[in-house]
């Protein structure tokens, strides 16, 4: 079936395109943002259920964004009532108008950015799902999550709590100016499992999930992913800790996501080049890694959380190649960093809902795959590590810094993984570094869509990445 | 559609239980690139969220489910959301536990500052802060909102209180010779103090000129580490996460009420307060989340836990009275000025990557940006490697001085030592 076009945001479309019209007499550009976008978490675990209906991305609101003398405003509002379009445009200039007496009064000058294009363009996209979260009955559900949790609870020795959850969102989102009319809903879900082990007073967890641009029927898959997320928080309990140094790594696919995400992904984040605050505005054309990198960033390139047919500024969904054998192409780029760099947009504008600002974000960020196999690449390693589970990653686009978080480090010697676990694991270093050592990749390659993604450390929006195996060197800590 | 005839429904709908919060938001932001407008916005929405209780017939179980209202629902889509919700709540099957009820207390008074008048502060410390050729500002984002929160529950808790929320994102530049660094700092609070704001900015700036004389941090192996920056409060939340509710009941953390939770530790014996009001925090509030009202309350003294603290359903199954999710927290503790911690070699971390405490594990991780090794005789600014350990084996050594220092919610000890964490190495 087609995820259905909100009838909310199908009510207000007229009211919205008068307010535009009254609004677009005062600025040089009027655009609005509309978003209608319902959902469910259920989370269950031994000790406690819940039951919501606001997930990461539910949201309802408009935002109107407008353009005078270079300068963009905007105004974020949820209480729009369509029989009165006029009193809000009213209202929406007095708000702005109070802001700028504020900037004049204290001499604040404009970074002037020319006014978007505005040319006709019309669409109306409903995607495929199976079933939709708003329909779903979620007593099956609850019961589902209650058994994996219990079937996890007899599966390790040292188990303590089994947490489970299960989240899907119908996203609707409707883009308008005075020439576009752009429509778009579609649905995403995600489902986690977190083992978590105690052992003489030490906790650990393992944790597991799934994610995908389809409904609430992905959570089957969940099944699958209960041994794992056990073992791994079992396996963790006896891990030792890594004498610090530079090893030969063979990253996992999760990991491989981390550091697609972290070093190449922030890192030609346009909007940081407008502010001269990423390294990789020097590099286009030039070599950061080695012949066995390619990277492609776009919501085109993976069907996941974050494969949406437009941005949050009615920018058409994208496929780039950021990295070619090696080579820096481009980076990704919202509409107004696009106009200040002279560059197009690459459909990477993103808010975290309507409330929010919006900057050039990540959608799915995936290293290409090769033609070795696993086995091959552990094989080739007199000693080192195959990591890993992600926990966490810092980007730092104006030094190239990189740091990640990993669960685990499988020790391999002379070819073979020995069956020791080492834990945590801080991988740091310099991009070009990790990059340029990269010697192997797998033929396969994974996406993961669970979790999220911050700008500094905040403005969280839904991410995807992942790739293959890689075989690299890194400093480990 | 707003929350008085959100509330009508539910007294009319025959629910064991429900909860309306109503959070009504101005809010003023600014973006510079350099001192030059990127952008300005202005927000003007109200969240009204419910959450209902559904008992089971046997009394046995109490479940929960919330959603949002929107304020532009309908009064039919609200009655089909509420019904809803209250079967979904009849799904979840959580062993039964008593609602927070009234109990006499209040909210403080608060008189809402102008939101122009806060933006200005902020706007005019950032112009007047003194930049240099190679230390001045790259950037820089201004959040300010004035908050108005009523709270109305079936038990007949009611209430409504008011508090300004705003942060500051900065990223300051330093450069020589060609070389140009970043360092980034975000700072929450109520309204803008002026004064703190340019402290830290020109400390930051000092760091950066530091960042560029940096040589590879060595491999130190095992070191004491000091913690005199905001990252500071990423270890207290470690105690302070120790001591919640959920993490006692779900037997994640041992600590127990009357006993010493690092016995044998050769450290401070630290006390940690969650409390009810900190200068300009934004966090300040008579009530919590479920509208349990919030008291000055010892969690931990002289290193003896003394309290949990957390939302009703995991208090109420601990039998805590007096229980709710603290949102300020005081430490004290400390037995030595600052200038006796920093005798001998050690290692002080003033920017990392993301410093982390892991609070489950008590894994401790973060990639040096910038740190000042201390050799014992030359300080010696370094970057690069990584810092680890575990809080399970440093809380006991901790060491902190008397001197104290506010970072938005966290009052805590200037400086923070924790020795014998792994030094990884950039050479």
């Amino acid at each position: 079936m087609k995820a259905p076009f909100s009838r909310y945001l199908v009510s207000i479309k007229s009211a919205l395109k008068t307010l535009i019209e009254c609004l677009d007499e005062e600025y040089d550009y009027v655009s609005a943002l509309a978003a209608d976008s319902k959902g469910f978490a259920v989370r269950v675990s031994q000790t406690s259920k819940s039951v919501s209906s606001e997930t990461m991305t539910t949201e309802r609101g408009i935002v109107i964004r407008v353009c005078r003398d270079g300068l963009y405003s905007e105004y974020a509002l949820n209480s729009f009532d369509p029989e009165a379009p006029l009193e809000a445009a009213e209202e929406i200039k007095k708000a702005l108008d109070r802001q700028f007496a504020l900037l004049k009064s204290t001499g604040t000058a404009v970074y002037e950015t020319p006014v978007l294009s505005d040319e006709e363009e019309t669409v109306f996209a409903e995607k495929e799902t199976e079933l939709l979260p708003e329909e779903t009955d979620l007593k099956e559900l609850v019961e589902f999550l209650s058994a994996l949790s219990d079937r996890a609870m007899t599966l390790g020795e040292h188990m303590l709590e089994c947490s489970t959850s299960a989240q899907s969102t119908h996203i609707c989102k409707m883009f308008l100016t005075k020439n576009r009319d752009l429509c778009q809903s579609y649905v995403y879900s995600e489902g986690t499992v977190v083992a978590i082990t105690n052992k003489d007073g030490h906790t650990q967890y393992g944790y597991e999930g799934v994610s995908g641009d389809i409904g609430p029927e992905i959570f089957a898959r969940l099944e699958d992913r209960v041994e794992k997320a056990v073992s791994v928080a079992e396996e963790l309990l006896n891990a030792e800790r890594i004498e610090p140094g530079e090893y030969e790594v063979i990253t996992s696919p999760e990991v491989t996501g981390l550091i697609a995400h972290e070093a190449f992904g922030h890192g030609v984040e346009m909007d940081m080049f407008v502010k001269n605050r990423a390294l990789g505005k020097e590099y286009i054309g030039k070599r950061v890694g080695s012949d066995k990198v390619t990277m492609h960033e776009g919501a085109l390139c993976a069907e996941d959380v974050t494969s949406y047919v437009f941005d949050d500024e009615g920018t058409p969904a994208g496929d780039v190649t950021e990295i070619e054998n090696g080579i820096l192409k481009t980076g990704i780029c919202d509409a107004l960093s696009a106009l200040r760099l002279g560059s197009a947009p690459t459909g990477n504008g993103k808010r975290e809902n309507f409330e929010h600002k919006v900057y050039t974000r990540m959608t799915n960020t995936i290293f290409d795959s090769g033609d070795d196999t696993l086995e091959d690449m552990i094989s080739s390693i007199k000693y080192g590590f195959l990591l890993e589970g992600m926990e966490s990653g810092m980007e730092d686009p104006k030094h190239w810094g990189i740091q990640c978080i990993i669960k685990l480090g499988r020790e391999i010697k002379d070819g073979r993984i020995t069956g020791r676990v080492f834990a945590p694991i801080i991988m740091t270093g310099y991009v070009p570094d990790l990059l340029g050592n990269i010697t192997m990749r797998s033929k396969d390659r994974e996406v993961f869509g669970n979790g999220g993604c911050g700008k500094g450390h905040k403005e969280w929006v839904k991410v995807a990445d992942g790739g293959p195996y890689l075989k690299t060197k890194a400093r480990l800590g | 559609m707003n929350a008085e005839k959100i509330v009508t429904i539910l007294k009319d709908s025959g629910l064991y239980g429900w909860e309306v919060n109503d959070i009504k938001t101005e809010g003023w932001e600014f973006y510079f690139i350099r001192h030059r407008l990127d952008q300005n916005r202005v927000k003007n929405v109200e969240h009204i969220t419910v959450k209902v209780y559904a008992l089971s017939e046997d009394g046995e179980y109490l479940g929960s489910a919330s959603c949002e209202i929107s304020p532009t629902a309908s009064e039919e889509e609200a009655d089909a959301l509420i019904k809803s919700l209250g079967y979904r709540a009849s799904l979840v099957k959580n062993r039964a536990y008593t609602l927070n009820t009234p109990c006499g207390a209040k909210p403080e008074s608060a008189v809402l500052p102008d939101i122009s008048a806060v933006s200005r502060d902020f706007i005019e410390t950032m112009k007047s802060l003194p930049e240099t050729e190679s230390e001045d500002i790259n950037s820089y984002e201004i959040f300010v909102s004035l908050k108005t929160r009523h709270f109305i529950s079936s038990t007949g808790i009611e209430f409504t209180e008011s508090c300004p929320d705003s942060m500051i994102e900065v990223v300051v530049n330093a450069r020589k010779d060609g070389q140009e660094i970043e360092l980034y700092r975000s700072y929450s609070s109520g309204a803008c103090d002026r004064e703190a704001l340019r402290k830290e900015l020109i400390r930051t700036f000092a760091f950066g000129r530091d960042r560029l004389t940096t040589v590879p941090t060595p491999p130190l192996g095992r070191a004491d580490v000091i913690f005199s920056t905001e990252d500071a409060c990423r270890v207290y939340e470690y105690f302070a996460s120790r001591l919640s509710a959920g993490m006692i009941y779900r037997k994640m953390s041992s600590w127990k009420l009357g006993e010493e939770i690092t016995p044998g530790g050769n450290g401070d014996s630290l006390t940690l307060k969650a409390v009810k009001y900190l200068p300009n925090s934004s966090q300040n509030r008579s009530f919590d989340a479920e509208g349990a009202p919030v008291k000055d309350t010892l969690m931990l003294e002289d290193g003896v836990a003394r309290a949990y603290l957390g939302g009703r359903m995991f208090s109420s199954y601990l039998g805590l009275e007096n229980s709710f999710i603290p949102s300020n927290f005081e430490v004290s503790g400390g037995t030595r000025p600052e200038a006796e911690l920093r005798k001998g070699p050690y290692l002080e971390v003033v920017e990392f990557s993301d410093f982390q405490v892991d609070a489950m594990t008590g894994d401790i991780f973060g990639e040096i940006r910038l740190a000042y090794l201390h050799d014992g005789e030359k300080i010696i600014p370094v970057s690069g490697g990584s810092v680890s350990g575990s809080m399970l084996e440093a809380a006991g050594a901790l060491q902190a001085s008397e001197e104290r220092v506010l970072y938005g919610n966290w009052l805590i000890p200037a400086v923070t030592k924790l020795p014998s964490l792994t030094v990884t190495g950039a050479e």
